[in-house]
């Protein structure tokens, strides 16, 4: 079964995206904020994540680039409420770059595909 | 015996005193002695004026019929020796020669046998002769000779009173002339008229049958008439070019002529020269003098001096009339220039009322071409451009057929008759003719086709090939600005030096005015461009604090969002099809969704990018934002009628422009929700500051009610039940950031024309309004404009 970590503030997002991806078949851990979700990524063997960007203590940007130097094979999601960072994503280094929307089915695609590979 | 002699003298006294006539007294003097002497007849011969011969005037058997006139020179007859010798003789018939030398006596006494001659004569001058004839031999007793020398003494000063009476009535005459002349040159100082009248009056006071004045034309060096009075024989010779020694020594020049004519009458003519400061400038001369017995007379040498005198007259009248003419012509020059500057003042005033250069060149052009003005049939202002170093053709006018007097309404009112311009351009060098010339140089020329000098340019040719024109350079602060050239070229009326100066005046203040217009529309234009980046940072503010609201709003608000809307669709799974639950989850879904798009758009409009510039074509944008609304055109059954111009591309973001066109298509799309015609049209437009590029989108869905008109560009203003109302308020925030402009054309009851207009300059375009970089090369040089 597939790990994947979602770090977000806001604790119905994380409970929305978990109940999604459960249902999907994926094992789902939970973190509130970057320092929480690098402690996710030391202890557990993920297979993705999902990083929110705004968020307090360590933002998603920093535990972006924190991961990455840890595990730079392992597949990075931003998915956030700031649309206009889209063309920065890349030199983010994240793998993609989701505008969080009410509809998962986007989010399941991209999920799906990189656990794929 | 002595009471006879004592009555002979008595007579004698009482005629000699009488108050008749010269010639009578002459008469009967002649008459008493022939009775008292008792001899057949009593001759009295007078000496002629050349003193050279006797005539025979008065005889005592009455007058003398024309063939019995009789005349002996001096010395010859009886009359000739006794006038010569100054004594009395007395001669017989029968004494040796006396009949040979007094042979023509017997044509009036062929009888005679006594001869006796007595000089009529006082102590200084000889008269005449009275002579005496008798068929008798007689002597001449000594009281006889007494009382006939006694005689003799009363008629000589009966004579002398006679010619005294004579000189006293020609002097008098002489003065009357003068009189006349004096009075006509008092009376007139037109020449011809004066000229004339002393021409007249010399005739009529030498009784000439006719006068002429000549004066040598300046020209030829032949003698011309100027004036002339009465008949001037044909047969007269006409009058050389007076020879300066004609007379004799001592006398002043003049020239006499002599000629007969077919019918065997002399003519006579007498000319004296008339010189003027030394220098021989014409003739005065007279013809034909009458005299008593109806010949012609020759003049003699009183009329000779009179003719002298009236030769100074018309010397001095021609002096002074010269003299007045030239007072009058400076006169007339001094009213010009008063004139002149008048007018100058007159333009000058109508100068001010303007500082557009557009208008200060009609008024220019009307000062330069008014009949009243400046009066030139044509003139053209060219003004140098500084960046290109070349004359321009600004504008140029000709006078109107029906010339309109100068007025300020005349001035004020642009020229009726403009000469087109043309694009017309000449390189600032000096093989560039005299246009280039008069800048170059700062000199104004006058320039006359020749055929010599080098030719006008074939740039110039194309609009303007005149014979003659002058031209003048606008200089202000030392620097040629331009120039202004005029003509008479339509008329061919010749140019005159004069106007040049008065020219030269009307362009210093000419060139002074469209100097102040020229900076005064400088600070206008940099006014207007502060004013505009003022208000770009103006608007560039107020969007910035809207973006940031907008932008924390939005996220604060996507959180909830998504979960809500997540978990409606979780639930959604889990109702049944036909439970009522199902609706209600179905609906806030729904809203979710508008809630979502609506972040999505304000999203779009706070984040924006810059880095998508790019040459594109406005027609291919149009196109390419078609195809996205393609489906939806068609199912409102929308008709799409397209114009599209040939047109440079446009330096822009193609996204934010598609994102423009889509915009202004949904907006079209909504208001055609039950079908029309989209109708887009693209077109050039040429501004002041340079070439715009303009697309209208006009719709057929009946126009924007007028309350809402002035919002529709307000963010967040919308009248559809769902949208953001931020697609016409981001459609200009993109046109504004591409220095362009948005417009609507409302029709009510038909539609509505947005009309996006765009520059085709490159501007570069930077975050920091406040310090725009804008390249030169992508400048265009500002119209008709220098420096």
């Amino acid at each position: 079964m597939k790990k994947i970590l979602v770090a977000d503030d806001e604790m119905s997002i994380r409970l929305l995206y978990s109940e999604e991806l459960k249902e999907e078949g994926y094992e789902v851990y939970l973190a509130a904020n970057g320092r929480e979700a690098l402690e996710v990524v030391e202890k557990i063997p993920l297979d993705l994540v999902i990083l929110d960007i705004k968020m307090p203590e360590m933002d998603g940007i920093e535990a972006l680039r924190r991961i990455k130097e840890r595990r730079p094979d392992l597949p990075v999601v931003l998915s956030t409420a700031y649309g206009e960072y889209r063309q920065d994503f890349a030199t983010w280094a994240s793998d993609e770059y989701l505008v969080k929307s009410s509809d998962l089915e986007d989010l399941k695609a991209v999920v799906k595909r990189h656990l794929k590979e | 015996m002595a009471s006879e002699r004592a009555g002979f003298l008595t007579q004698m006294v009482e005629v000699f005193t009488s108050t008749v006539s010269f010639g009578e007294r002459l008469n009967n003097m002649v008459h008493l002695l022939a009775r008292y002497l008792k001899v057949d007849l009593a001759l009295y011969f007078g000496l002629d004026k050349a003193k050279e011969t006797l005539v025979l005037n008065i005889s005592s058997q009455g007058p003398i019929p024309p063939h019995l006139r009789l005349e002996f020179p001096l010395g010859t007859g009886l009359a000739g020796e006794a006038a010569a010798t100054r004594k009395y003789l007395v001669v017989h018939r029968d004494q040796p020669g006396v009949q040979e030398a007094n042979a023509a006596l017997e044509k009036l006494n062929p009888a005679y046998h006594t001869l006796a001659a007595f000089p009529v004569a006082d102590d200084n001058f000889l008269y005449g002769v009275l002579l005496l004839m008798d068929r008798s031999d007689r002597a001449i007793t000594p009281v006889e000779r007494q009382n006939i020398q006694l005689a003799c003494l009363m008629l000589s000063s009966t004579l002398r009173q006679a010619i005294g009476q004579e000189e006293a009535k020609k002097r008098i005459a002489e003065l009357s002339v003068l009189f006349e002349v004096g009075k006509a040159l008092s009376s007139t100082v037109e020449l011809d008229e004066l000229l004339e009248r002393i021409v007249s009056t010399t005739a009529k006071v030498i009784t000439a049958g006719g006068a002429a004045l000549h004066i040598i034309d300046g020209a030829t060096g032949e003698l011309r008439v100027s004036s002339r009075y009465g008949k001037i024989p044909a047969e007269c010779p006409a009058l050389p070019t007076m020879p300066a020694g004609a007379g004799g020594a001592g006398e002043p020049p003049h020239f006499e002529g002599q000629s007969v004519d077919p019918e065997g009458r002399n003519h006579y003519c007498l000319a004296v020269p008339l010189t003027f400061k030394g220098q021989l400038e014409g003739t005065l001369g007279v013809y034909d003098k009458f005299s008593p017995s109806g010949e012609f007379a020759p003049f003699d040498p009183e009329n000779r001096q009179l003719l002298y005198t009236m030769a100074g007259v018309v010397v001095n009248a021609i002096e002074n009339a010269l003299t007045y003419q030239q007072v009058e012509a400076l006169a007339e020059k001094n009213e010009r220039m008063v004139r002149n500057l008048t007018t100058l003042q007159e333009i000058s005033q109508v100068l001010l009322t303007t500082v557009q250069q557009d208008r200060l060149l009609d008024i220019i052009l009307q000062g330069l071409i008014l009949e009243q003005g400046l009066g030139f049939e044509r003139a053209i202002v060219f003004m140098v451009d500084e960046t290109t170093q070349t004359l321009k053709g600004a504008k140029g006018a000709r006078r109107a057929a029906a010339g309109e007097s100068m007025s300020f309404r005349a001035l004020l009112a642009p020229p009726s008759e403009p000469i087109p311009m043309a694009d017309c351009e000449l390189p600032l060098r000096a093989d560039q003719g005299p246009l280039a010339l008069a800048v170059l140089r700062k000199q104004s020329y006058h320039y006359r086709q020749t055929g010599q000098e080098p030719g006008l340019p074939a740039s110039l040719l194309r609009i303007y090939s005149p014979e003659e024109f002058f031209v003048v350079p606008l200089v202000v602060k030392d620097q040629a600005t331009g120039v202004i050239v005029v003509d008479n070229q339509d008329s061919g009326r010749p140019l005159e030096s004069e106007p040049l100066h008065v020219l030269q005046m009307f362009a210093t203040q000419a060139a002074l005015v469209l100097e102040n217009a020229h900076l005064y529309s400088t600070i206008e234009a940099n006014n207007r461009e502060l004013l505009l980046i003022r208000e770009r940072m103006l608007e560039s503010d107020r969007l910035a604090a809207l973006s940031s609201l907008a932008s924390g709003m939005a996220h604060e608000i996507r959180n909830p969002l998504v979960s809500i809307g997540g978990f409606a669709r979780r639930i959604a799974k889990t109702v049944e099809v036909n439970s009522p639950l199902r609706g209600y989850v179905e609906v806030i879904q729904e809203e979710v969704t508008r809630l979502e798009k609506l972040l999505r758009e304000i999203l779009d409009f706070t984040g924006e990018n810059l880095s998508y510039y790019g040459d594109h074509e406005m027609a291919k944008l149009i196109d390419d934002t078609l195809i996205l609304v393609q489906r939806d055109l068609d199912a409102a059954k929308i008709k799409v009628v397209k114009e599209f111009a040939q047109m440079p591309r446009l330096h822009c973001d193609d996204r934010q422009m598609k994102q423009v066109f889509y915009n202004l298509f949904q907006n079209a799309l909504q208001a055609m929700a039950q079908g029309g015609t989209l109708t887009i049209r693209t077109y050039p437009v040429e501004k002041a500051d340079g070439l715009y590029e303009a697309a209208a989108i006009s719709d057929t869905g009946g126009g924007i009610p007028l309350e809402v008109l002035h919002n529709i560009f307000n963010p967040f203003f919308s009248t559809k039940d769902y949208g953001t109302g931020l697609g016409l308020a981001i459609a200009q925030r993109i046109i504004s950031r591409h220095y362009g402009q948005i417009e609507v054309n409302n029709e009510m009851g038909k539609g509505v024309t947005f009309i996006v207009t765009l520059p085709v300059a490159k501007y570069c375009l930077v975050k920091d309004l406040g310090h725009e970089a804008v390249p030169a090369s992508a400048l265009r040089a500002p119209k008709g404009g220098r420096r």
